[in-house]
């Protein structure tokens, strides 16, 4: 029963508003019904979230961390490449990283600021490039220092472990392979 | 040659280029029964505050792009002017323009003077010192740190009292009016005085510890939810509803046209206020809120799309028949730019709302973009056109250089979309950026640095575009300056004559 809706028709009372006339016209079609189509969708949201894929955000990021296992497990022999070699390209490469991660704490020459200085035979978390790899790999949470494995990988923190290492050395004047030997009186 | 322009009036295209007697409403016996200097003075504030808060606007965004301009002095770093900035467009700015057009409208169209004289300049006198108090504080770094509600309790306490005043008059106005008919606008305004006091009370309950601190009576994510039922609807109930009052009084005054639909208008208010409420939780997506909270401020925030763009149509529609008229005429240029960037934003924020492009829109400058656009295009536009619609009105005086409104707009509006179009982009960039990782599943981007590196051209972009904006609004200052100046004179309107010969 659809009636013949009367366009632009004054309602009659602009002496009510300031001489501001109104009309009567219909809402427009399409906007009632985005109005009806987002409504619909709101509900079939809520219901379809929670009651049928019984969605989270724990659930999403399951999924998420189930995904990313199987696509990017890391293959053992990318473990086994990564390991401590006091190359120049190694420091070279670990320099690099070094000045893009670490001059904000360490200093860009070394001895520290926020984070204590790399030159000097202080070795907070143990002085052999095991005990350093471990350390830049975990972090020290308590002190701020964030753990960079899972940032930089187990090739890039030995590149720049080396890169330590070897600058350390340089700095006291030894042979930087000593710090490759397991620890013993660090 | 641009002088040449401002000086003649034959060649201006200043719309009612007509003998001042006749802004008088042929509906209205005498206008003198209307408190109008209450309305001079909180315009006055509306323009003084709102170079300063675009001035701290500016900074803030030249500080971002080049760090020096902080100054080094804690009073003027980004942490405390930021808060300063917001505060200054959204109750300064913002503010005063809202009871600018309130005190002017519904005196006519309600028919009858404010119902105190006396609150209403309390009224006045409180809001300027509650926001010379914010303009102290802030800076000082007295804050209780909740967003858009920094303010510490005693300035709370005082915006409680001015609110009250404010609304004993305007229901006082409402209940002694000599009309039965309660038009639209009257009902946004109604929103507003109603809505605003609930929200400020009931975010700000804190106990006082000392004069300057105290602690909020919630605490964790009860705390966060009520901060972003305020947050969101401070936006809601502060940048819309008044603003949506504002344009059905003042651009079917402007356009001289029939509003284009009242079943539209009762349809459209009711749907938007009823649904505006329930959005604040989607901007704690991913956060410890509970899922079904969340998802209705998802399912709300999407369905709020229509009745904020029944707002948009109505405005629009109503220009049908005067869009010739929208070509020549600076106010009608600043209505139409603001009725389309508050359609704009109200759809960009339901798609916000989304939980899969808020995971990528959260934190980012695009959200920064996304308020602006709604601030500087929606609020700034609509406030901009008024002011100048009420310029000749309340000082009886044509603009001494009316094409400068027209540069003024141009101007606003390159800056708007420098402004968004810049935020977009340094959100998307830095949003993608956050989430890329590489051919080893490591992140691409790990050093924040790299990051915030890519955004320095678009910090550059947008401080261009707030200064263009900020330019205007000065121009702005200067002509009604010059134009009240002139008035006070008792120079005569050179278009008057013309009129006149």
């Amino acid at each position: 029963m659809k009636q013949k809706v009367e366009r632009d028709q004054i309602l009659g009372h602009e002496d009510e508003a300031d001489g501001i006339k109104e009309y009567d016209n219909p809402l427009p079609d399409w906007w009632l019904g985005l109005f009806w189509i987002t409504v619909i969708w709101g509900v079939a949201y809520l219901v379809h979230y929670h009651f049928i894929a019984h969605r989270s955000p724990e659930a999403a990021l399951a999924q998420e961390l189930a995904d990313a296992e199987i696509r990017w497990a890391t293959p053992e022999a990318a473990e086994a490449e990564a390991e401590l070699v006091l190359s120049a390209e190694a420091v070279a490469e670990g320099e690099g990283i070094f000045r893009t991660y670490c001059v904000a704490c360490h200093g860009a020459n070394m001895m520290g600021g926020i984070g204590p200085n790399l030159l000097d035979d202080e070795w907070l978390h143990g002085g052999t490039s095991e005990n350093i790899v471990k350390t830049i790999t975990d972090g020290v949470p308590a002190m701020g220092m964030v753990p960079w494995g899972p940032v930089l990988g187990a090739e890039q923190v030995n590149r720049v472990a080396a890169y330590v290492v070897s600058k350390n050395a340089e700095a006291l004047g030894r042979d930087p392979s000593d710090a490759l030997r397991p620890s013993e009186g660090s | 040659m641009m002088q040449d322009r401002y000086a003649d009036p034959q060649t201006t295209n200043w719309p009612d280029l007509v003998n001042p007697m006749e802004y008088t409403n042929p509906t209205t016996v005498d206008e003198s029964v209307y408190d109008d200097d209450v309305v001079r003075m909180f315009f006055g504030a509306t323009v003084i505050w709102g170079v300063v808060g675009m001035l701290v606007g500016v900074t803030i965004a030249l500080q971002l792009a080049w760090w020096p301009a902080n100054l080094g002095l804690p009073w003027t770093t980004f942490g405390r002017l930021r808060p300063l900035h917001t505060n200054a467009v959204i109750f300064a700015f913002a503010g005063n323009i809202c009871f600018t057009g309130i005190y002017y409208s519904m005196q006519r169209l309600l028919k009858t003077r404010m119902w105190s004289d006396r609150l209403s300049r309390i009224h006045f006198w409180g809001w300027q010192a509650i926001i010379v108090a914010a303009a102290i504080t802030l800076p000082l770094g007295l804050t209780q740190s909740k967003e858009y509600a920094e303010l510490i309790w005693p300035i709370d306490i005082a915006i409680v009292v001015i609110w009250v005043i404010f609304a004993v008059n305007f229901f006082g106005t409402l209940a002694t009016r000599k009309v039965k008919h309660i038009y639209v606008a009257i009902w946004f305004y109604i929103s507003f005085v109603i809505t605003i006091a609930v929200l400020h009370v009931v975010n700000s309950l804190a106990i006082p510890a000392t004069l300057f601190r105290s602690y909020p009576v919630y605490s964790g994510m009860t705390d966060a939810l009520v901060q972003w039922w305020y947050g969101h609807n401070a936006v809601g109930f502060f940048l819309t509803t008044p603003f949506l009052g504002l344009m059905y009084y003042f651009l079917p005054r402007a356009a001289e046209r029939p509003v284009y639909s009242y079943r539209l208008s009762i349809v459209h208010f009711w749907s938007l206020v009823f649904l505006y409420i329930w959005t604040g939780p989607h901007h704690l997506l991913y956060s410890g809120l509970p899922d079904w909270a969340q998802t209705l401020g998802v399912v709300f925030s999407v369905m709020l799309l229509a009745p904020s763009w029944g707002g948009m149509l109505n405005g629009l529609l109503t220009l049908r028949g005067a869009w010739h008229r929208v070509r020549t005429d600076p106010v009608l240029k600043f209505f139409v730019v603001a009725v389309s960037f508050y359609g704009m934003s109200t759809f960009e924020g339901p798609m916000m709302a989304i939980r899969a492009v808020n995971s990528l829109a959260h934190f980012t400058n695009w959200v920064i973009g996304h308020v602006h656009s709604g601030a500087l295009g929606w609020v700034g536009m609509m406030t901009f056109g008024t002011l100048y619609w009420l310029v000749p009105r309340l000082w009886k005086r044509e603009l001494v250089y009316p094409n400068m409104a027209t540069t003024h707009f141009w101007l606003a509006t390159i800056g708007i979309v420098l402004y968004t179009v810049s935020m977009w982009a340094a959100g998307l960039i830095e949003g993608l950026m956050w989430r890329a990782v590489n051919e080893r599943g490591l992140l691409a981007s790990p050093a924040f640095m790299d990051i915030a590196d890519r955004l320095d051209p678009f910090y550059g972009l947008r401080l261009l575009g707030g200064l263009l904006y900020f330019i205007g609004a000065v121009m702005m200052a200067w002509n009604i300056y010059r134009t009240v100046a002139a008035s006070r004179a008792g120079a005569p309107t050179p278009s008057a004559a013309t009129a006149a010969s």
